[in-house]
């Protein structure tokens, strides 16, 4: 992905968010104008505003940039080594949405199984899983990392900080 | 004198103590982990300050952050890869003494920097920020509000790559920050007929999700499908005396760099926007400017490493003076630090000094003992910490994101929090990916409310009047400087990409020349 596709579909989702908070969001779930002080719709207005202004800007100059095919202007880094590739912007590619999903959906699993088999069973089953996904290939490593963090935990957060796990409380 | 007296009494209970030597230890420990920084190891502990006083839980996270800016080092000495972004110039001449067998020497030399620049700028601000707030309670709610806007457009715009991008990051922050009830009407706002929204967002899902499990997603890209481990520090210290201890004469024959990067250090710090990171870039170009072993720079030169750690350090102090005496966060540490205050009651800012005396004494005095506490953990436990650079990322990711999860839960027991935190964690990846300031977002957020308060408070005085807020002179000079920050941003990178291109072309004409 070139520095000119990124920007130019960022901007494009910043700008279609913009606009469904405009004219939809905003106006629908802030309260009314109570006949004194700013509207509430104000400051959310202005912020949205903001973003939108720079976004539709920041588009216009990336398509003459890319019109004119001249390159965007210079961004002065701290950290040139950070970045992935070294050629002037992070790699976002089908790589890393999958890998992307391949975290956060274990994730989104343990919250709805936390809810129906336990804390217990649901994090020792999802911190298994996540060493699996990062390349952990030892069963002992993979069982033990597990148990002894969610134990770890469960003793921190109930005798500790006297918050009860979540979930249907098993032991 | 009396409220001091009770405050420094306060600092020095076994609670406090204890509290502050744990967090310097974990700090230090975080620190040394690649990966892992200050603000990220204060989102991830700020949880379980919940269950602490304020004095305890903020002298927890300041020993904390102070203990993470020395850690970095030591991974930056030892692997050559910086724990802390701030840690980089460290590296460069902390490693060469390492391939030495000097490591031990190296790690000495930035952690007696660290604690010297650490406790010289929290001295300038016990002795600055109590007379700068008085001054400061002077300022009405349009200063406030035109202060805010400054503040939020310098981190925008110097804190980033791109103004655009750090305003708009900036924008959606305040955006997210007044979810929740809205201050004049106190009914719900951008709820959307969630429940759990109506009292708003918390910080510590959002912090958490944004500052440490986006985070940790990326850099466990490296190891999907693949394994992986740490790589090995050489940890295999020369038993020689001399390449092992820091002699005085070798430590104060560089007392002008530290000085200097100190000074360096507090100037950074107090300004919003400009992180440790330049303070420690700026110090160590200075130093290598002016000393007479220029050649050495780079190949193992201590005043190098000094100049690097006393910079950074002293930037950790300094950050709080915006903080303390504006309620103005100077950087991402001291974003986090501002939402410990705000979830133990207290609005940082002017009015603190007033309403809290007692207690802000007592951080006083708990950050200087963290500074003291720095140099006993940091010198009695250095071999110790040297072991967490080797601790295998297929054990400690997990241990992270598992943490994040379980940390977003605790603060209030709920797991709509962590739903908000895997949220945030999503947006924070994407923003990382299209580099957009995820520092700017979140001070926004933290400042949205107070930023919206001050409004509402300008409008409400003035009736209306427009023309109210163009007889503060302070009001309107602020606000003409967010819009020079602007422009001056905006204009600098078009003149970069100018000067750039004429260079490009200046030296294609001279190789154009040299052909025919």
């Amino acid at each position: 992905m070139t520095r000119i596709n990124r920007d130019s579909i960022a901007y494009v989702v910043i700008i279609i968010f913009c606009i469904v908070m405009l004219t939809w969001a905003i106006p629908t779930y802030t309260p009314a104008y109570p006949g004194y002080g700013a509207s509430a719709a104000l400051v959310p207005n202005v912020a949205i505003g903001v973003m939108l202004f720079m976004a539709c800007l920041s588009l216009f100059f990336v398509g003459m940039a890319s019109y004119l095919k001249k390159p965007l202007p210079v961004e002065e880094r701290e950290f040139p080594e950070d970045l992935n590739d070294g050629s002037g912007f992070t790699q976002l590619g089908r790589t890393d949405m999958k890998h992307l999903t391949a975290i956060m959906l274990p994730c989104v699993l343990l919250v709805v199984a936390i809810e129906y088999i336990g804390y217990a069973l649901a994090s020792v089953a999802f911190l298994m899983i996540l060493q699996y996904i990062i390349g952990c290939r030892k069963w002992m490593q993979l069982t033990v990392v597990a148990t002894v963090l969610t134990a770890v935990l469960y003793v921190t957060m109930r005798y500790g900080f006297g918050v009860p796990v979540p979930g249907p409380q098993f032991f | 004198m009396e409220m001091i007296f009770a405050g420094l009494m306060d600092s020095i209970s076994p609670a406090s103590l204890m509290f502050v030597v744990v967090g310097v230890a974990i700090g230090v420990l975080v620190g040394a982990i690649p990966g892992i920084n200050g603000p990220m190891a204060i989102a991830l502990f700020i949880p379980i300050t919940y269950y602490m006083t304020p004095l305890t839980a903020i002298g927890f996270l300041v020993g904390l952050n102070k203990g993470a800016f020395f850690g970095g080092a030591v991974s930056a000495v030892l692997l050559r890869t910086p724990g802390t972004p701030e840690a980089a110039a460290t590296a460069w001449d902390g490693y060469p003494l390492t391939q030495q067998g000097k490591g031990e020497k190296a790690l000495r030399m930035a952690l007696y920097s660290s604690v010297a620049g650490d406790f010289l700028s929290t001295i300038v601000l016990v002795v600055i920020a109590a007379p700068l707030a008085a001054v400061a309670l002077f300022m009405g709610p349009a200063e406030i509000f035109a202060l805010i806007s400054v503040a939020l457009t310098v981190i925008a715009g110097i804190g980033t790559t791109s103004i655009s991008r750090g305003l708009i990051a900036a924008g959606l922050g305040i955006t997210v920050g007044l979810i929740g009830t809205e201050p004049v009407t106190a009914l719900p706002r951008l709820a959307f007929d969630i429940y759990q929204l109506e009292g708003g967002l918390s910080l510590i899902p959002v912090a958490i999700g944004l500052l440490a499990f986006s985070e940790i997603i990326i850099q466990m890209e490296r190891f999907t499908g693949k394994g992986g481990g740490a790589e090995h520090a050489a940890t295999v210290f020369s038993s020689k005396r001399e390449d092992r201890l820091l002699s005085l004469k070798e430590f104060f024959s560089n007392a002008r760099t530290l000085l200097r990067g100190t000074l360096i250090g507090i100037g950074v710090g107090a300004m919003p926007g400009l992180g440790a990171p330049v303070a420690s870039f700026m110090s160590y170009d200075q130093a290598m400017k002016r000393s007479k072993q220029k050649d050495q720079f780079g190949k193992g030169a201590l005043e190098g490493i000094g100049a690097s750690e006393s910079a950074n350090s002293s930037v950790v102090a300094a950050s709080l003076i915006p903080l303390f005496v504006l309620g103005i966060p100077g950087n991402l540490a001291a974003a986090m630090l501002m939402g410990a205050f705000m979830i133990h009651g207290m609005q940082p800012g002017p009015l603190l000094f007033k309403e809290n005396a007692q207690l802000m004494y007592g951080i006083y005095g708990s950050l200087l003992l963290a500074s003291g506490f720095l140099l006993v953990v940091g010198r009695f436990g250095m071999r110790w910490f040297c072991k967490a650079v080797n601790i295998p990322s297929l054990i400690l990711y997990p241990i992270v994101v598992f943490t994040c999860i379980m940390g977003s839960y605790l603060g209030r027991s709920s797991m709509f929090d962590v739903v908000v935190m895997l949220v945030f964690s999503f947006v924070g990846y994407f923003m990382r990916k299209f580099d957009y300031s995820y520092v700017a977002f979140l001070i926004g957020f933290i400042l949205a409310p107070e930023w919206e308060r001050a409004l509402q408070q300008v409008v409400i005085i003035s009736q209306h009047d427009t023309y109210m807020f163009f007889q503060r002179p302070v009001a309107v000079a602020l606000m003409v400087l967010t819009f020079f920050v602007v422009a001056r941003t905006f204009w600098g990178s078009i003149h970069a990409g100018r000067k750039k291109r004429a260079a490009e072309a200046a030296v294609a004409a001279v190789g154009q020349h040299k052909g025919d």
